[in-house]
């Protein structure tokens, strides 16, 4: 029962209302940049981490952690509304939310994105209390081997993804990959496809190519087709959603959290792999696959879901090893540092105060998200009533805004928009961006780790069936690959027998 | 070809410019500062360099009588800033940049736009970073020396992890295998997060990092065997440094600011002053002790020379572990 008394001590921390002032200014600040599009917490704790200076340091880190998981809440909100996914992790969720969005269902949409991510917070929340100290040496049990295989695992899903044609989709991704190829060489620090450009020494960055692809490529391509608006046209039958809904999203909720919650304690891109992951083991389970991508629910509770999960489980590493996960767990770090505090082994036994109150924190934050975000649900609908020649040119302003904030860097500016006519023609002939992304975002891990683990096995490919949760992966990767074409394998074996018959 | 005419051709406008209003400059000098300055530092915000460099810029401000405003413009491992200011702007005091070492290494390793000969005026050197190199605590290294023993019996099969390929860390650890005729294999990770993992975990056998290393050297589950600084640290006073262990070197890829070239030195001396007094400072003192980092003061003249001798030590390093210039 020595949790529970912490769990206490921890309420009582948390409960402080100077520490209530600051998680609701956390998750407000969250919620708002996770809804702007570009302008991520990223940005946004930097810029806010020194005005934590002032307080205490329990008050200037539940703001900060506030302001991340309150954008993991609002990051969905841009994805479904207007197709422009604020991170990686909330890609995944411009596939069906925004279809959802597109035939009136925007409500429901939102609305399940809201109470999946409180569901997966909560129990994300309620893992870390319980297990957090077990739970560090998982994050330490991953070499380059095990990421490398967990990498290939997640490429697979790329199989899932598609809705269209699968030479098409492979042809995005190894575009993707080349693009995640520029800048310098992570080995030997060579610089590769720069063109002797100094911007493109640290390569391209996410956000832009993101933005570019998905948000600017929308505008595009809604501009050209004549004002009809399809938002408007489709009723607005509800904001809230239905029992069907909840009967469709509970699994999806269910293993997305527990999949987003184990990977995001892995360090480097486990959130984004969850959220891909949770989507393609839902169409994978779906009785009705050619649903996805046309707005089915089940591709939005589980990513969603997933994401948050991982945003909990980001915490473990870094609390009880001083390993930050992500950026956004780095500048939290920083934030634990400037208020002379080292998280690592040691810091959940000399300050349980600390430890506990922020646990307590989150969840009172997660509550608090919840509160501000359903009501808000029905003024974002609203929003998408806006005329088009409104609409447009802010969703255009706000992209450039977002990008040029991530990194005050005018380049980046002009990579965005170059994507945003790419993705423009991409649309037109049938080319979707989510490969793309998954493996311009996972290509670079693959190779990093593929490379470290050959140095380290000195060139022996063993390595990655000798170590079990490697050889794990792989076999779960072979699997997702071959079972797939079994049933299909069989319906057309049935269909020539049929024939025959006939 | 075309930009370098341009850039002499407005490089004698300039100087026939400064001639003619030779005086108004002397005067502009003395007033200096009379609007805010801009401190170019060229990482993301949050991070230990961008939290020193604004406890430092505060202080000096209040020496200066005018606010510091910092615009954190990274990329290019720290160049892109620098050499944005070395391009683009006036050499008038009002824009100032930090200048990582990878101003001084990224050129002996590729094509750049800069020269760090001439295209800046150094101002004064200010700090470095603690590296350090660390051991799982259930290790068999117990000191430096069972390193160098077993890398000698067995060539090639130390690993250790570095925050990055041509990283301080790892011209570095070469520096002092080749010192100490050993072969060891770099495994480069990305920041010193996943370099923590790697030796916790067991996948390297050794860690060359900054203090990110810290809150686990304390819990008893990593082994500092070395730091570079120049003295112990006083945080781990029971690690010996790199010349205690016979490496006649110091180690802590050092840091400090300049202008763009062409500053008037009653300006530059100007600077020098408000930032050596932001450095002796206590409360700066406190904050860069949090990042283990220690004032390390070199004047205008002494910076400048360092410049050229950092610049000789690393192209022989570069060069040995095959990263130059082709």
């Amino acid at each position: 029962m020595d949790v529970l008394t912490n769990v206490f001590h921890g309420f009582g921390v948390a409960l402080l209302p100077v520490n209530l002032l600051y998680c609701f200014i956390g998750v407000f600040i969250g919620t708002l940049v996770g809804v702007l599009p570009g302008i991520g917490p990223i940005s946004a704790m930097s810029l806010l981490l020194p005005v934590t200076l002032s307080g205490t340091p329990e008050s200037g880190i539940i703001m900060m952690a506030g302001i991340y998981y309150g954008s993991m809440y609002g990051g969905s909100t841009t994805s479904i509304l207007v197709n422009i996914p604020g991170e990686a992790a909330s890609v995944v969720t411009c596939l069906d939310g925004h279809q959802m969005a597109k035939q009136g269902r925007a409500g429901p949409a939102l609305g399940i994105s809201a109470l999946g991510s409180f569901i997966a917070g909560t129990f994300a929340l309620i893992a870390l209390m319980l297990v957090a100290p077990k739970l560090a040496s998982v994050a330490i049990a991953f070499g380059p081997a095990e990421y490398f295989s967990l990498m290939v695992l997640g490429l697979v899903v790329l199989t899932f993804l598609t809705q269209g044609s699968m030479a098409k989709a492979l042809l995005m991704a190894c575009i993707g990959i080349v693009l995640g190829l520029v800048g310098l060489d992570s080995i030997t620090a060579q610089p590769r496809l720069t063109f002797g450009r100094i911007e493109l020494i640290d390569g391209i960055g996410l956000v832009p190519v993101v933005m570019g692809l998905f948000g600017l490529a929308e505008v595009l391509i809604n501009t050209e087709q004549a004002i009809k608006r399809d938002v408007i046209n489709a009723k607005i039958t509800q904001l809230l959603p239905n029992k069907d809904d909840w009967k469709r999203s509970a699994g999806p909720i269910g293993r997305g959290t527990l999949m987003g919650f184990f990977l995001g304690i892995l360090p480097g891109g486990g959130a984004v792999v969850a959220s891909f992951a949770s989507y393609a083991l839902e169409k994978r389970l779906s009785k009705t696959p050619e649903r996805f991508g046309h707005g089915a629910i089940e591709g939005v509770a589980g990513p969603e879901a997933a994401n948050n999960a991982a945003a909990g489980g980001a915490f473990i590493p870094l609390m009880t090893l001083g390993i930050p996960p992500n950026v956004v767990m780095a500048l939290l770090l920083g934030a634990f540092v400037i208020h002379g505090l080292q998280p690592g082994p040691l810091l959940i036994t000399q300050n349980p105060g600390l430890f506990w109150g922020i646990v307590a924190s989150m969840y009172i934050g997660n509550a608090m998200l919840l509160v501000l975000n359903l009501p808000l649900i029905g003024m974002w609908v609203k929003l998408l009533k806006l005329p088009y020649n409104v609409l447009f040119p802010l969703i255009v302003l706000f992209t450039i805004i977002g990008v040029y904030c991530s990194s005050n860097n005018v380049f980046d500016v002009y990579v965005m928009i170059a994507f945003g006519i790419i993705g423009y023609f991409m649309r037109k002939f049938g080319y979707e961006p989510a490969p793309l992304v998954l493996a311009f975002v996972l290509g670079p891990l693959l190779e990093n780790n593929l490379r470290k683990s050959l140095i380290l096995s000195q060139g022996d490919l063993m390595t990655f069936v000798e170590r079990p949760i490697s050889a794990a992966c792989l076999v779960l990767a072979a699997i997702l690959l071959i079972v797939p074409m079994l049933p299909s394998l069989r319906r057309k074996r049935e269909l020539v027998a049929l024939d025959e018959g006939a | 070809m075309l930009r370098r005419n341009r850039i002499a051709f407005s490089l004698s406008i300039a100087a026939a410019a400064i001639a003619t209003l030779g005086t108004a400059t002397i005067v502009r000098a003395q007033d200096y500062p009379t609007k805010p300055i801009t401190l170019i530092v060229p990482w993301p915000a949050g991070g230990s360099t961008d939290i020193s460099m604004r406890a430092i810029a505060d202080a000096a401000s209040k020496h200066l009588g005018q606010p510091i405003a910092i615009d954190n413009k990274g990329g290019g491992g720290g160049t892109v800033g620098p050499a944005t200011m070395a391009a683009a702007a006036k050499p008038d005091g009002y824009t100032i940049s930090q200048i990582p070492i990878t101003v001084f290494r990224l050129p002996l390793m590729q094509e750049v736009s800069w020269n760090p000969d001439k295209d800046f005026s150094y101002i004064i050197h200010l700090t470095g970073y603690t590296f350090g190199i660390t051991t799982n605590a259930e290790s068999q290294f117990k000191t430096w020396k069972d390193v160098v023993d077993f890398a000698k019996a067995n060539p090639g099969k130390v690993t250790y992890a570095t925050p990055g390929a041509g990283t301080s860390l790892h011209v570095g650890m070469e520096q002092i295998a080749a010192m100490a005729g050993i072969k060891l294999t770099q495994v480069p990770f990305k920041g010193g997060a996943e370099t923590n993992a790697a030796v916790l975990g067991n996948h390297t056998m050794l860690q060359a990092d900054s203090t990110g290393w810290r809150p686990l050297v304390d819990a008893g589950k990593l082994r500092l065997l070395m730091v570079w600084t120049d003295k112990r640290s006083p945080n781990f006073p029971d690690a010996p440094t790199l010349k205690e262990s016979g490496y006649p070197m110091v180690y802590d890829s050092p840091f400090g600011i300049a202008g763009p070239k062409g500053m008037d030195p009653k300006i530059v001396a100007k600077l020098h002053d408000a930032f050596k007094k932001a450095i002796e400072d206590p409360a700066v003192i406190a904050t860069l002790a949090k990042f283990d980092m220690i004032p390390n003061y070199k004047n205008t003249e002494d910076y400048k020379k360092f410049v050229v001798e950092v610049t000789a030590s690393e192209r022989k390093v570069i060069e040995s572990i095959g990263l130059g210039k082709k």
